[in-house]
């Protein structure tokens, strides 16, 4: 397989060196891969509970414009976010009302969220070898280190693989008070 | 025997069951390693509990062998000494005896348990340090005249270090001398026979082996709440059935699917309910603690024990309870001396009242102390400026008492062990109000103090009234909803950035609930309520919901009202539980999300904002 795309040349042997290290105990791994801004993002599938179309969404007040409500799914009122507007993607927020939607629920003990993604998300089956988990990429962006696990580069797709469970936890979800 | 005792029985014998077999495993844990700290602790820990639990109940057979068996397992605790095989034979003996006389709580079987009680005391005499057990060291006999030196023992060991300091009391001691008395020919018995205790032994190793399940099944609350959710959802789907049904359609059948419903969902309820008793018992032994230390001479009443309500609003109200019964005993019930000299009998009454009124139930922490002097509070208040002197001044008595709920307002003149950490009653007012409850006080100098929690039986349903605004349906619980009037554009008046109204010729503020959600997003002090005024058209009819809380009226205008409804609210998840404006969120016969309103966080935490604000723009010009 190709070498991973380094900017800085100096780092260049230490991510050959942690390539060598991957090489060992590669495992294959299941992602969610969906699209936000024309970009293929990639969660894991177990992050993901399931895939449903967008219900209807009662707009909560008092929280960021990229949390576009609350949703009824499957008896739990959970929030749905945009995160195509929180990346600075889109200027728009989706209207929801226009297209069909899906949402991405996201749970875990102590989060349950849904992200919306404008078409079918698919599976995409990954070798841990494909991920380049080099930081250096994102200090130019608006996402946080800590919210990307690296990038997946699969043939000729680039799929940035998101921990979306470090982004909830940071405060940047926190809300006005 | 009553109802309400044999349903307490019922429910030690379950637990008690549950701690005998817990017992069982720890001592099989102990045989394999004699060291293993965690299961001494434990094993400690479970025969206390099971000691208290019994005597509370009157059950004398299991409170003294579980208490001889706390007090050596209270040495080894304290000096690590090894077990002996023939120690550990007897406890195990002692653990089977405990089984054998749960078992026989409601069959009324004579278990006999005086033998190996009599040997697990003299066990516990050969390990207590040597000044105090040389005395029988010639003989395994007890001699009676022993027995009052035991009996300090026990009385000594009776106060842990994990509780508060607390001086031997009567009737904890009177139950020592009893169980002491009763000894004696027991001892006797011991003495003569050690045949009698042989057919003991052979007495157990007929029973031992049997299985027994106790008639009860205990269920993680979790699940319960799982099975509250999905009865929710079936609700809500029965709801939307009914909607989509043109009249006459198969009413029958409808009708019948609404009833199994609605039992379904009230049995479910019913399973979460217990009687406030089983935490007004608990506090027999505070106010015992607590009247100790503060040199007082308290009663404690129990009323209306048998009412029910939520566990989980118990739950969440036991640390609220014990602070106010605290409070009442450390602030309220005066010295014996002070009592007299106001012509009381000495010894003061706190009474624990319950009782219910439709779906609110009642709980009621009544004292015959001294009362709450309101003038005392305004000061404390004016001196933590809470409030300014002229407004002070102005207030009702009511007003005043209020300030006791503020944050940082604390009565007690110096810190004691008891009370006066300075949190205190904000804090049983914020446990009270976070389930959608009410406290108030209601208090008359030198004749007594009375705290009233206004709680719903039910944390799954509760009343509220849905209205509209932008098209989204939202809630707002009926506790707090005082009236619906209609006003009209000539009846609100502009002060300062803000609107007045009146309501029952009292002045009343005014927001469009419209303003309040948007001004929630910058908290900006400034912000020009005025929006939905300036946007009415004159002569046009606006509808307001008038919020009481905490004496004052507040109104919200709101789109348009909808019907009353009860509803099951859901609490809501991560990140929107952050949204100081609601409390939780239910699902509408329609499928759609309808937001509850938080009342007392709205008027604490956004409008409290505007206020100060209001007054730092103030002081600043």
């Amino acid at each position: 397989m190709s070498q991973p795309i380094v900017n800085d040349p100096l780092h260049g042997q230490s991510t050959d060196a942690m390539k060598g290290n991957a090489n060992k105990q590669s495992t294959r791994s299941q992602l969610i891969v969906f699209k936000l801004g024309g970009e293929e993002y990639g969660l894991p599938i177990d992050q993901v509970k399931e895939v449903v179309l967008t219900p209807r969404l009662a707009p909560v007040p008092h929280t960021p414009e990229y949390i576009l409500g609350a949703a009824n799914i499957r008896g739990s009122v959970i929030a749905i976010m945009d995160l195509e507007h929180k990346f600075h993607l889109s200027d728009q927020i989706a209207n929801v009302k226009a297209q069909e939607h899906y949402s991405l629920v996201i749970e875990n003990e102590k989060f349950k969220v849904g992200v919306l993604v404008k078409e079918v998300p698919n599976t995409l089956s990954i070798d841990s070898e494909d991920i380049d988990d080099s930081k250096e990429v994102l200090q130019f962006s608006s996402l946080k280190e800590e919210c990307v696990r690296g990038i997946a580069k699969v043939g000729d797709r680039m799929i940035i693989l998101l921990d979306i469970i470090a982004m909830l936890q940071m405060d940047d979800v926190t809300l006005g008070s | 025997m009553k109802e309400k005792e044999k349903e307490y029985l019922e429910l030690f014998k379950a637990e008690a069951h549950d701690q005998f077999e817990q017992l069982n495993r720890l001592f099989t844990a102990l045989e394999a390693n004699s060291d293993d700290k965690e299961a001494i602790d434990a094993i400690f820990r479970i025969t206390h509990t099971l000691k208290g639990n019994s005597m509370g109940l009157g059950i004398q057979s299991i409170a003294e062998i579980s208490h001889v068996m706390e007090d050596i397992f209270g040495e080894i605790k304290k000096k690590k000494f090894s077990l002996s095989s023939e120690l550990f034979s007897n406890l195990y003996r002692g653990v089977d005896k405990l089984g054998q006389l749960i078992q026989a709580i409601n069959t009324d079987e004579k278990v006999s348990y005086k033998g190996i009680r009599t040997k697990l005391q003299v066990a516990f005499r050969k390990i207590l340090p040597e000044e105090e057990a040389t005395d029988d060291s010639g003989s395994a006999v007890v001699v009676p005249a022993d027995l009052p030196n035991a009996a300090e023992t026990i009385v000594a060991t009776e106060s842990e270090p994990a509780e508060a300091p607390v001086a031997p009391e009567d009737s904890l001691s009177a139950t020592e001398e009893q169980a002491v008395q009763e000894e004696a020919p027991a001892m006797e018995e011991t003495a003569a026979t050690e045949s009698q205790e042989a057919e003991e032994v052979e007495d157990d190793l007929s029973t031992v082996s049997d299985i027994s399940f106790s008639d009860f099944v205990n269920v993680p609350i979790k699940k319960l709440d799982g099975l509250i959710d999905l009865v929710g959802e079936l609700l809500i789907e029965k709801d939307s059935l009914a909607a989509g049904r043109k009249d006459g359609q198969r009413n029958n059948e409808l009708a019948l699917l609404h009833r199994i419903t609605s039992d379904l969902q009230y049995g479910i309820m019913g399973i979460r309910l217990v009687q406030v008793g089983f935490m007004f018992h608990k506090f027999h032994r505070i106010i015992r603690d607590v009247a100790t230390i503060e040199q007082k001479e308290v009663s404690l009443n129990l009323e209306g024990t048998e009412i029910e309500i939520d566990r989980n609003i118990l739950k969440i109200l036991s640390d609220s309870m014990v602070h106010l019964v605290r409070n009442a005993v450390s602030h309220g019930i005066e010295s014996p001396a002070q009592r007299r000299a106001s012509g009381k009998s000495t010894r003061g009454n706190v009474t624990l009242r319950a009782f219910n009124e439709k779906d609110t139930v009642f709980i009621e922490v009544v004292d015959d102390g001294q009362g709450i002097n309101e003038e005392v509070i305004l000061k404390k208040a004016i001196e933590k400026r809470l409030v300014s002197e002229e407004i002070g001044k102005g207030l009702s008595k009511d007003e005043k008492l209020q300030f006791i709920f503020e944050p940082g307002f604390s009565n007690a003149e110096k810190i004691t062990e008891v009370s006066g950490r300075g949190v205190g009653m904000d804090v049983v007012k914020r446990a009270t109000e976070s389930i959608g409850g009410r406290v108030s006080v209601q208090s008359e100098i030198g004749k007594g103090t009375v705290m009233q929690l206004a709680l719903p039986s039910s944390m799954a349903l509760k009343g509220a009234l849905l209205f509209q605004m932008d098209r989204q349906t939202y809630a707002v619980p009926l506790s707090y909803t005082e009236a619906v009037i209609s006003l009209h554009k000539k009846d609100l008046h502009k002060i300062s950035n803000g609107l007045m109204s009146s309501y029952l010729d009292r002045p009343m503020s005014v927001f469009f609930l419209k303003d309040l959600f948007q001004y929630g997003k910058t908290m900006d002090t400034s912000f020009d309520f005025h929006q939905g005024f300036n946007a009415l058209k004159k002569g046009e009819k606006i509808e307001v919901l008038v919020i009481s809380y905490q004496n004052t009226y507040l109104g919200f205008i709101v789109d348009k009202l909808l019907q009353q409804k009860e509803i099951v609210e859901k609490t809501l998840s991560k990140p929107l539980d952050q949204v100081p404006l609601f409390s939780g969120a239910t699902i509408l016969g329609n499928g759609q999300v309808c937001l509850v309103l938080d009342i007392p966080n709205i008027i604490r935490k956004v409008l409290k904002n505007k206020r100060r604000g209001q007054e730092h723009e103030y002081i600043t010009n």
